[in-house]
């Protein structure tokens, strides 16, 4: 196919058939997994709404306007204004930065932290295993909402701290889904050899069981994202969250919009909407990517 | 056997003691405490320092840590959980209402989920890659995507527009008059339950693939939708047991992890209890609600670890 | 979905109209035109529950609201009285004030009977007096720092009651009027003096029945009650509700027919919309205001210059029109609640910084002094407290005025409960504080203000000694038009040539209640006017 190729577009061609390939990819992914395919599509419209909200959002996502207070879906205001005359639909395209950014940073840092408890756990075995687990059971035992609340009122509300506070939960849950897996390679012979070999533990952790544990650190990442959105949409809309102005779909809901709900609805509902619709496409995503990626069919 | 429950039993204390420890130190990094609130935010311009100490004295402030925290754990033994430092009443009296009704509430929607999960995940796996699968997915994940407050907003709106329909002002127990106790929760178990028949009924659907991957199930492939379910029967039992425990964990869960539901629906249940405490820096009554649903969670647990023995006799017991 | 929507439009549409409506109807007189009806149980919601029964000792209306109806105060302020301004007697019949101004000498009702049948006398006011101002060792009191004039009670024979005080004081009558200071029996205290904490014992127009924790408390008419003819309900039912818009459900669905702290401007027009003629709206101003504490010890808040740019970039008159919509907040007020006996008329508050009425001129001068000061494009954090109403609108609205002067501030939210331990702290660089009270006295209104290490409430950090002397002149100038001169200093002083602290609007309160309620008057108080002695049901 590429014989005839001249010489000036062999950059081209290098790339060519990795795209061609990636394109085909994609083609067999959504043929094969339906579900999967329609929640990566969400995914990146939601990514690149958050990338392209400066041009895609019709108005400044903090500008007011007291003459236009609560005014409902208009030619002017696609999706209306809220309790101090801010354009909903800007402020829907604004949030959904924050929710990413949370999102991304509370799943990737939980599951990241989760895998090195998990496989140290496992792999050093005996009595830090023994600690290990138990802390771990103290944690997952101990009320969520106790445990966030706590992180919030030590460390205070914004974005960082929100992410801090939903990350935390998440560590115990991967840790022990890693742990299992983890312990089965530990028995496998080239562990064995590496550490009959004299390798350090952080070399052998690193180079030897991490990469064997990426499938259930991948499932529990796209399962822990689609949850830590809607975590950091609950925790705004209790006020532990992200803060006014900054435009968040959980603080849009808050106050005004639960207060108005009768008289304005669409400043409660089309947050609601987007909320919902970002965790259903993260949730589709990672549900066929257990399918795929998780033979047994076993992971929580 | 009776030794492994007993060592799996003796397990649950150090556990246990972790939360106690965390919940007593988490408590009192928390800036402001109990005495401050009550008499130094409100128009508490005029408070004396003298009195500040004397309130404090008088909750058990002025202990030293480790005799608050040795008190609070020689109570737990003998099985008497103190007094709330915001009323000063028993703690059982505080909790004894809202645990009722968080109870119910928790086994409602675990009936909801449990009505929903294992039907559709059977359904899903018996049809797996076509339509039915798919929207059964897509109709569970929508559940677990969807905010329980938005939809919570969303019924109760929905509710009062078309049927005039409101919510109730207080709970009714159960025992003192069941039809209205019933129109009160049904709309929450409904909304708690369906939110969290996601997780089951995925676990059913791999489940029951799992046990039509057995060889003599795919010889009867031929036979048709009702005999394979006849077929899978036995199978099921064993298959099942990770959709148990999920559901009894979720159960653990849902008894003290409602806050925002019970807000929206005004249930004055566990959930809600536990911001008012410790929105109040009640140590006493925050201290032992956390303790209680830690111990019902490691409970399940360890009742799930049972059965798994009982069930699934190829787990051997270490 | 698009048809719920679609119906949910229609029912907006319909909810905004009232709003011109309200305002037609209002105030209502409420008093006396009809002839009481004796009988039925009026049910009401309480927001947050008492956490023990001792008035002398909480802080909350959530005790207010359900315990006042069983006890009797000496004096209270007159519950017709829309300003919540003026005392009158309770278990007092009458009182004498010696020329001096420092004897003050109470007659009693007589015929006065506690709950178990005994007879109340002086002994037992002069026990709750001494268990509020002067508690043995070993009890507090949270009130005790506020009778700091008083030098000496006593009790001469059992109908009279006499206070000596250390100096004259203009707010003395106002002070025993506190809804708080509930009449205890004296054998009692002697013997517990804790005894009031977790019973209820008074003499009051309602015995207590039951109390269950996290639902509901119960009181029923006392037959016996000393005012003859009173109470006019059998009973009445507080029901514990946090969440406010179960409480406005409550009223809508006619299965309660009031709640006295208030509501919000969203629940009173849907409320309105959907019951008509059974709603009645009853408003005023409400004796709360939130305020904007600038920390002197933090740059650049110690300069003049800045603090008064923070202040005059606001339009208040705007956020009044604007939030008045959106929140419990409305007028445009001074240091004093506007109405009442010692608040500055509008066109004089108008000379205010921050109160012009050409806020383009205000917000150029605020543009022009921190220029001065070195302040432009400043960058701040502003710390408010974790309740949302009105505390969030109002944030929301402060930040975007301050935006539009070119300031930046973000808004950091901090947990209610752990707020003033921050606010003591100093760390903040300004921060929202809160006044409240229950019973509009300058005394108690502009104590706030005094310096820091006079009133380690002041969160300003400043100290400021002509502010001090003007407190205490004001307060102890019996002479009316004499005080009045030194309040208007002192309000100047504070909100305009100094700019110490920054007033936002005074909160407004919003009673919307079944029409079948009467006798019970609106006052710029949700601690006062809660014994419904006076209050009956028409149906």
């Amino acid at each position: 196919m590429a014989i005839n190729v001249p010489a000036e577009t062999i950059a081209e061609v290098s790339l060519a058939p990795a795209r061609r390939a990636w394109i085909a990819a994609a083609i067999k992914f959504t043929r094969q997994r339906p579900i999967g395919a329609l929640g990566a599509a969400i995914i990146l419209v939601m990514a690149a709404v958050a990338s392209l909200a400066g041009v895609l959002a019709p108005y400044d996502p903090l500008a007011t306007d007291y003459g236009g207070m609560l005014a409902p879906p208009s030619a002017t205001h696609w999706l209306g204004t809220d309790a101090f005359g801010r354009d909903v639909l800007s402020r829907i395209v604004y949030g959904s930065r924050t929710a990413l950014l949370v999102g991304f940073g509370a799943s990737v840092l939980g599951a990241t932290l989760g895998v090195f408890v998990g496989v140290a756990s496992a792999y050093f075995g005996g009595r830090v295993d023994l600690l290990v687990q138990r802390v771990m059971d103290i944690f997952l035992s101990f009320p969520l909402i106790v445990l966030a609340l706590a992180v919030v009122v030590i460390l205070g509300t914004g974005v960082l701290n929100v992410t801090l506070a939903i990350m935390v939960p998440m560590i115990p849950r991967c840790a022990l889904v890693v742990r299992s897996s983890a312990l089965a390679i530990r028995e496998m012979p080239y562990v064995e050899a590496a550490r009959a070999a004299g390798f350090g533990h952080a070399r052998i952790i690193f180079r030897h069981m991490l990469p064997n544990v990426m499938a259930p650190y991948l499932i529990m990442l796209t399962a822990f994202l689609g949850q830590a959105i809607l975590l950091e949409a609950s925790l705004s809309f209790l006020g532990l969250g992200v803060q006014e102005p900054t435009a968040a779909w959980g603080l849009m809901l808050r106050g005004a919009a639960v207060e108005f709900a009768e008289a304005a609805p669409w400043m409660a509902l089309f947050p609601g909407l987007a909320i919902s619709l970002g965790v259903f496409g993260f949730s589709l995503f990672g549900d066929s990517l257990r399918d795929a990626l998780d033979p047994k069919l076993r992971t929580l | 056997m009776g030794k492994y429950i007993l060592k799996r039993f003796l397990l649950m204390i150090p556990t246990l003691l972790g939360v106690a420890v965390l919940v007593f130190v988490l408590l009192r990094v928390v800036p402001g405490d109990v005495v401050e609130l009550r008499f130094m935010s409100g128009e508490g311009q005029f408070a004396d320092p003298q009195m500040l100490a004397m309130e404090r004295a008088k909750v058990g402030l002025d202990k030293p840590m480790w005799k608050q925290f040795l008190d609070w754990m020689w109570g737990i033994v003998r099985l008497d959980l103190g007094v709330s430092m915001w009323t000063g009443a028993p703690i059982t009296e505080e909790i004894k209402l809202r645990f009722a009704l968080s109870l119910q509430l928790a086994i409602m929607a675990t009936v909801v989920a449990t009505l929903l999960a294992i039907p559709l995940g059977i359904l899903a796996a018996l049809k797996q890659d076509t339509w039915v699968d798919y929207t059964v997915r897509v109709f569970s994940i929508a559940g677990l995507a969807m905010p329980s407050f938005w939809l919570g907003i969303l019924m109760i709106l929905g509710f009062l527009v078309i049927f005039k329909w409101l919510p109730p002002m207080v709970y009714t127990p159960l025992w003192v008059n069941p039809w209205q106790n019933l129109a009160q929760l049904i709309w929450p178990a409904l909304a708690v339950g369906y939110r969290y028949s996601a997780v089951a009924t995925r676990m059913t659907r791999s489940a029951m693939l799992e046990v039509l991957r057995e060889d003599y199930i795919r010889t009867a492939r031929a036979k048709g939708l009702w005999t394979k379910l006849i077929l899978t029967r036995h199978a099921l039992k064993n298959a099942m047991l990770p959709v148990l425990t999920v559901i009894a964990l979720e159960f653990a869960f849902l008894l003290g992890g409602l806050v925002v539901t019970e807000q929206v629906f005004n249930l004055n249940g566990l959930g809600m209890l536990f911001v008012q405490a410790i929105s109040h820096r009640d140590y006493t009554l925050t201290q032992s609600l956390v303790l209680l649903v830690a111990f019902v969670f490691i409970f399940v647990n360890f009742l799930m670890d049972l059965l798994y023995g009982r069930l699934d006799p190829r787990i051997r017991y270490r | 979905m698009a048809y719920l929507l679609s119906r949910l439009r229609g029912v907006g549409a319909l909810a905004f109209l009232p709003v011109l409506i309200v305002g037609v109807v209002l105030p209502s007189p409420v008093m006396g035109q009809d002839k009481p009806r004796y009988g039925g149980e009026l049910i009401f919601p309480v927001p947050s529950e008492p956490p023990s029964y001792d008035g002398h000792r909480e802080e909350t209306f959530g005790l207010i609201h359900p315990i006042a109806p069983f006890y009797n105060t000496l004096l209270r302020v007159d519950p017709r009285d829309p300003s919540g301004t003026k005392p009158i007697g309770d278990l007092a019949e009458s009182w004498t004030v010696a020329r001096d101004g420092l004897t003050y000498t109470f007659k009693l009702h007589k015929g006065v009977k506690f709950h178990d049948g005994s007879e109340m006398t002086s002994k037992d006011v002069k026990a709750s007096y001494d268990k509020i101002i002067f508690p043995p060792p070993g009890v507090g009191s949270s009130r005790k720092g506020q009778y700091e004039v008083v030098e000496a009670l006593e009790a001469p024979d059992p109908s009279t009651v006499r206070f000596h005080l250390k100096w004259p004081t203009a707010s003395f009558l106002a002070s025993l009027a506190s809804p708080w200071n509930f009449i205890y029996k004296a054998d009692i205290l002697v013997k517990d003096i804790h005894w009031y904490e977790t019973h209820v014992m008074g003499t009051g127009p309602f015995t207590f029945v039951e109390h269950v924790k996290g639902s509901h408390l119960v009181g029923k008419k006392n037959p016996t009650y000393w005012d003859k003819g009173k109470p006019y309900l059998d009973g009445f039912r507080a029901i514990f509700i946090s969440s406010s818009s179960a409480q406005v459900a409550a009223i809508r669905g006619e299965r309660a027919h009031i709640q006295f702290r208030g509501f919000g401007p969203a629940d009173r027009n849907s409320l309105k919309a959907s019951l008509g003629d059974k709603i009645t709206v009853q408003e005023s101003p409400w004796d709360c205001i939130l305020l904007g504490a600038i920390n002197h010890n933090k740059k650049p808040f110690d300069d003049k210059r800045v603090r008064r740019a923070l202040t005059l970039a606001l339009d208040r008159y705007e956020g009044s029109k604007a939030l008045s919509k959106i929140a419990i907040v409305k007028e445009v007020a001074g240091v004093q609640v506007p109405g009442t006996p010692y608040a500055t008329p509008p066109e004089e508050l108008a000379k205010l910084a921050g109160y012009g009425k050409d806020i383009n001129a205000a917000r150029d001068e605020a543009r022009y002094l921190l220029k001065e000061a070195g302040a432009e494009k400043l960058s701040f954090t502003f710390k408010n407290r974790g309740i949302p109403m009105p505390y969030e609108p109002l944030a929301i609205w402060m930040i975007d005025q301050w935006r539009r002067v070119g300031l930046n501030v973000k808004q950091e939210v901090i947990e209610a409960a752990a707020y003033y331990s921050v606010l003591r702290k100093g760390d903040f660089e300004v921060a929202m504080d809160f006044q409240c009270g229950y019973i509009v006295e300058p005394d108690l209104d502009i104590y706030k203000f005094i310096s820091t290490d006079k009133n380690p409430a002041n969160y300003g950090a400043y100290t400021d000694r002509v502010l001090d002397d003007l407190y205490v002149k004001q307060s102890r100038a019996t002479d009316y038009e004499e005080r009045k001169k030194y309040i208007r200093q002192f309000e100047k002083r504070v909100l305009d040539a100094e700019a110490h602290y920054l007033m936002t609007l005074q909160w407004h309160r919003i009673i919307p209640h079944s029409s079948k309620v009467k006798g019970w008057q609106i006052t710029p108080s949700h601690y006062l006017n809660n014994q419904l002695d006076a209050v009956w049901l028409s149906e």
